[in-house]
């Protein structure tokens, strides 16, 4: 019995050394070819891969449409490095240490979970980082964080402005409630609303928090029906919301009173889950337009996705993931016309200076082919790439657009002290 | 420990010593200059893996106390760094207190806090104690979000790097040194708690408490004490963690981590000085660097498997490496490594 | 009032559900003094195939529950015979570490063959919702008790009547003397097993018809552990009445609590009730005490 044992552990043991003597082996020492690298921290797997996958996969297929068929930017193939987080902060932040080592000129990341973990990286070495899925604290105070697109926060302030344009007939300061999830996602509705409503013209008369597991929100529904809200305001993931949209509907809130959903939990996943009964009429909030829509980069776009990722047709997380790809090549094609290939491939502070200061803070109403609102970096107190996004409804269980391009208002959280 | 033909002990500190021979000695000053040399050939991200490693020990080292010598199942590890973190950053970012005497406070109040939630340990032992701890860690990470006054809430808290003075560690190369620093003064520690007084009361409780009761060792302060040592080195890793990572939040310290703690203990060898180390190695290796960094893209790149496949990768190999580490060997890699070291004692010899 | 009305009704109805899983726990528990951690993560694969028969099988339902029983049928016996037999006589850590494996090896498992992470049941219950008094209660919930309590009758008849629910009460108490006895304790294990796998596939239809099918499946198995706790790990009378307790607390607490302590304390409650209760009465209302001796 000893003996296999033995044997075993040995052969495990040699394995292992051999193994790890040939990773130090091809650890990274920088190649001869100069070539402009970019970065992707992805979470690819873990509890966010339904979110990761679709995005991760359009940033990649997008990547592949750039060199394969536009030759690059300018002609200079770009290389991608992409690591997967796992959704781990831990791995997220070795991994932008080894973006950062692997001679990156700056790099995305996707969830804002990776993406605060990777804040002291990207701010110490002054290592720009564009954000697919921002948060308040990563751009208030502006260091070199990047949001590619409009926060929960500002979903919320849009939906806002857009309720109070468009939907509220009445005299006065309409009473809203919020049901929001005890995580980040909830939260930046919670503190947007803290900082901005008195500004935008609404009273906050109550705010529920629920869990992504919960089973039942008729309790703090009839907490919130108690205050006689004129709207509600959901932020969470589809599940939760469903299951909220179908208590409400229960209680006889719906229909009755406006309901808007925040951009993490609008999408087809909650028509289906709610169903086309319950779900009629909701409002929703999203940053990108929609599968199909006549804009110029969807041809190319349904083009990949078809033939190499189909599951992700009618997907609207493959749409930001695509157009991610392609603010990365207009942040590089705005750096070469300053600046050199040799600089942006150098991997080091002047190449991370380069790519900010005549990369990012050049790019200036980009329209990302249409697929989302105008990027825009150059306002050095708004560090958000689109600042507009859709404002949508469903509609005999189908996800219909009301409007084009809608601002969100920017909210400056560094004027408050509870936000420090 | 078995001792080469001819040398024998003829006074108590000769008896209990770790190093005994000259050969020994070789060996070790030869491990020491191998690791305090890493940054000489291991790339600058190998680094980064190998400080993650080092203060995953040290929580896992708290466990092994609790868990392994004492037999207090606790499946809350990961809250009692949270409360070591979150202490370190109240004080050095809220107050300004210097790092390393925060370092210290974190310590005591993450074992207070344990201290607190082993008060049932009175009452259950077994499962019913395991439930508590899944509690606590909720608890806690729970009082983490809601507290927003002190703790910001989900905002997270900033920490910088630890400083002495004006010295800062601030990069790789030194956190390294001062990770691995403190992780071999905690092994050291935990070894020789492990062969004293308290030590050998611990492994009296976790086998027979009633026994132990009956021989006069007071079980019930052997156990609060397991509880507080094992969260004191759970504060100490949480301390060391908030300022490698330099911000966190409660998303930082799940619960998935805390049954990850306990797997990757068993994996190591319950009980066992050098289980810890030899388990959060190899489990830190693999699920840190070798799944995500090394696998994953090579499976995307080839494009072959489908889209769930390398996500659920990684759970699937580590539950199989527990269950069948749990089958075949219960004992762990320490035991391994023994068997190992008895057989190259022994060799051609294979009694 | 009418607040309370409806507290105390999706308090009484939610508990139910968390009895009902809890009574899967029970029954591992009951009969093998294994504690199941991977009780969550059963509850989602047998949701998820529940998902893959009716959906991307597209058989009709009633063919789809007996082929997802039968199912749940061959993974208790293939998680028995396969992690806990060879485990059979080691200390309770490893058996509790063998279940955490599984959990994990579980969850990497649905996540491989079912990549979409969330999705929905076609509707098995009807919709509409039902009014007590001034209450509304959606008819899910009146099924999942009713569900409940029937299956509470079954084990607890089956646990005290039955030849082999006997044997099994024998074998937890000790297995030594069972097997002195002639009795074949692999057989015992495998059958008790199954029936957790086909109470866990049960509670999973029900709850994932509720919420969808999503990872937060996992969680609703942790807030059945305090009903566990409340209600004692080895009695099933423990769960039924547990189960409301819990929900009651959780809901009508909340309900009170929020305005005072803020929103979030209804998920606070099962945790701070585990600790009460660990200090007041370990094993728990109906839980039967262990006395030690040397």
């Amino acid at each position: 019995m000893r003996h296999y044992k033995i044997g075993a552990v040995t052969t495990v043991m040699v394995f292992v050394f051999i193994f790890s003597l040939l990773a130090g082996c091809t650890s990274p020492v920088a190649p001869a070819a100069k070539a402009i690298k970019v970065g992707f921290n992805i979470p690819f797997t873990g509890p966010a891969a339904e979110k990761g996958q679709p995005i991760g996969q359009g940033e990649l297929d997008a990547m592949k449409y750039i060199n394969d068929e536009l030759g690059g930017v300018n002609g200079n193939k770009i290389e991608v490095v992409w690591y997967d987080t796992k959704y781990d902060s831990n791995q997220a932040t070795t991994n932008a240490k080894k973006l950062l080592a692997d001679g990156c000129a700056f790099f995305t990341a996707v969830s804002s979970k990776d993406a605060v973990a990777s804040q002291k990286i990207a701010n110490d070495n002054g290592f720009p980082c564009l954000v697919v899925f921002s948060s308040p604290s990563l751009t208030h105070p502006s260091e070199h964080m990047y949001a590619q697109l409009p926060d929960y926060g500002d979903d919320w302030a849009a939906f806002t402005k857009y309720y109070m344009q468009n939907i509220w007939k009445g005299n006065g300061k309409p009473k809203m409630a919020l049901e929001i999830a005890n995580t980040p996602t909830g939260y930046g509705v919670r503190d947007a609303a803290r900082a901005a409503a008195a500004d935008l013209g609404v009273e906050i008369v109550a705010v529920e928090e629920h869990t992504a597991t919960t089973m039942s929100e008729t309790d703090s529904l009839t907490r919130i029906q108690a205050k006689n809200p004129d709207v509600l305001f959901i932020s969470s993931t589809p599940a939760p919301t469903s299951v909220i949209l179908k208590n409400a509907y229960d209680l006889k809130m719906m229909p009755g009173i406006t309901v808007g959903c925040a951009h993490a939990s609008f999408t087809k996943a909650l028509v289906d889950l709610a169903g086309p009964t319950v779900s009629q009429g909701v409002y929703g909030v999203f940053p990108t337009v929609s599968w199909g829509d006549d804009v110029p980069g969807m041809a190319k776009m349904t083009e990949y996705a078809k033939a190499r990722h189909p599951e992700f047709i009618g997907n609207g997380d493959y749409i930001t993931g695509w157009a991610s790809s392609l603010i990365n090549a207009e942040i590089i094609r705005q750096a070469l016309k300053t600046s050199t290939v040799d600089v942006l491939s150098g991997g080091d502070a002047a190449a991370w200076k380069a790519a900010e200061e005549q990369g990012f803070l050049q790019v200036k109403g980009y329209d990302v082919q249409g697929l989302h609102g105008p990027v825009d970096f150059s306002n050095p107190l708004d560090k958000r790439g689109s600042k507009s996004v859709k404002i949508f409804q469903v509609q005999d269980g189908k996800i219909v657009s009301l409007t084009g391009w809608v601002d969100a208002p920017l909210i400056q959280y560094e004027k408050f002290d509870w936000f420090k | 420990m078995s001792l080469p033909c001819g040398i024998r002990n003829y006074s108590y500190n000769t008896d209990t010593a770790i190093i005994r021979t000259r050969t020994q000695w070789v060996l070790f000053a030869a491990f020491l200059l191998l690791l305090f040399a890493m940054p000489l050939y291991i790339p600058r991200f190998g680094l980064d893996i190998i400080n993650l490693i080092g203060i995953t020990i040290i929580a896992v080292i708290g466990l092994n106390i609790l868990v392994g010598y004492c037999g207090q199942l606790s499946i809350g590890h990961a809250g009692f760094m949270a409360v070591g973190a979150y202490t370190t950053a109240i004080l050095t970012t809220t107050f300004g207190w210097p790092y390393f005497a925060a370092l210290i406070c974190s310590g005591i109040s993450a074992g207070l806090i344990g201290l607190l939630f082993g008060m049932p340990s009175m009452r259950v032992k077994g499962f019913y104690l395991a439930i508590t701890t899944i509690a606590a860690q909720f608890i806690i990470i729970w009082i983490i979000n809601h507290w927003t006054d002190v703790t910001r809430g989900s905002i997270g808290m900033g920490v910088a790097s630890a400083s002495v003075g004006s010295f800062q560690f601030n990069s790789e190369i030194k956190q390294f040194y001062l990770i691995t620093g403190i992780t071999a003064l905690c092994v050291l520690f935990a070894t020789n708690l492990a062969r004293g007084r308290a030590g050998r009361a611990f492994v009296a409780v976790r086998d027979n408490d009633l026994a132990a009761e009956v021989m006069g060792i007071n079980v019930f302060s052997y156990k609060l004490l397991a509880f507080f040592l094992g969260c004191f080195f759970a504060g100490i890793a949480g301390s060391l963690f908030a300022q490698w990572r330099g911000n966190i939040t409660a998303e930082d310290f799940t619960f998935s981590q805390s049954i990850l703690y306990v797997g990757i203990l068993i994996i190591g060898g319950l009980g066992t000085s050098i289980g810890p180390i030899l388990g959060v190695g190899t489990m830190g290796l693999l699920l840190y660097w070798l799944l995500p960094v090394v696998l994953t893209p090579a499976l995307e790149g080839m494009n072959i498997m489908p889209s769930g496949f390398s996500s659920g990768l990684g759970p699937m190999i580590f539950g199989t490496i527990m269950i069948l580490s749990l089958v075949l060997e219960p004992r762990g890699l320490a035991h391994l490594w023994s068997l190992f070291k008895a057989s190259y004692r022994l060799w051609p010899f294979s009694y | 009032m009418t607040q309370l009305l409806q507290y105390t009704i999706t308090g009484l109805a939610v508990g139910m559900i968390y009895a009902l899983i809890a009574l899967g726990f029970a029954l591992i528990w009951k009969s093998s003094r294994v504690a199941n951690l991977a009780l969550g993560q059963l509850v989602l694969i047998s949701s998820w195939f529940t998902y893959g028969m009716l959906t991307q099988a597209k058989l009709p339902i009633w063919l789809g529950l007996i082929v997802t029983i039968l199912f749940a049928i061959f993974l208790g016996w293939l998680i028995e015979r396969f992690t806990l037999r060879p485990l059979i006589g080691q200390p309770a850590l490893s058996l509790i570490a063998v279940t955490l494996g599984l959990a994990y090896f579980l969850e990497g498992l649905v996540t491989v063959i079912w990549p979409v992470s969330v999705a929905k049941l076609p509707a098995l219950f009807p919709q509409e919702p039902v009014n007590i008094g001034t209450a509304v209660i959606s008819q899910e919930y009146l099924w999942a008790a009713g569900v409940s309590l029937l299956l509470f009758a079954i084990l607890s008849v089956f646990f005290k009547f039955h030849k082999m629910g006997i044997a099994m009460r024998a074998t937890a108490d000790d297995q030594l003397a069972i097997q002195a006895c002639a009795v074949p304790i692999t057989r015992i294990f495998s059958m008790s097993w199954i029936f957790a796998c086909i109470v866990a596939a049960i509670g999973g239809v029900l709850v994932s018809s509720i919420g969808g099918i999503t990872n937060a499946l996992v969680e609703t198995g942790f807030k059945s552990f305090s009903v566990v706790i409340l209600g004692g790990m080895d009695s099933f009378l423990g769960c039924i009445i547990a189960g409301p307790i819990i929900g009651l607390c959780e809901n009508v607490g909340a309900g009170y609590l929020t305005g005072i302590i803020g929103p979030g304390i209804k998920d606070l409650i099962p945790f701070v009730i585990i600790i009460i209760v660990m200090m007041i009465k370990p094993y728990g209302l109906f839980g039967e005490e262990r006395i030690e001796r040397i």
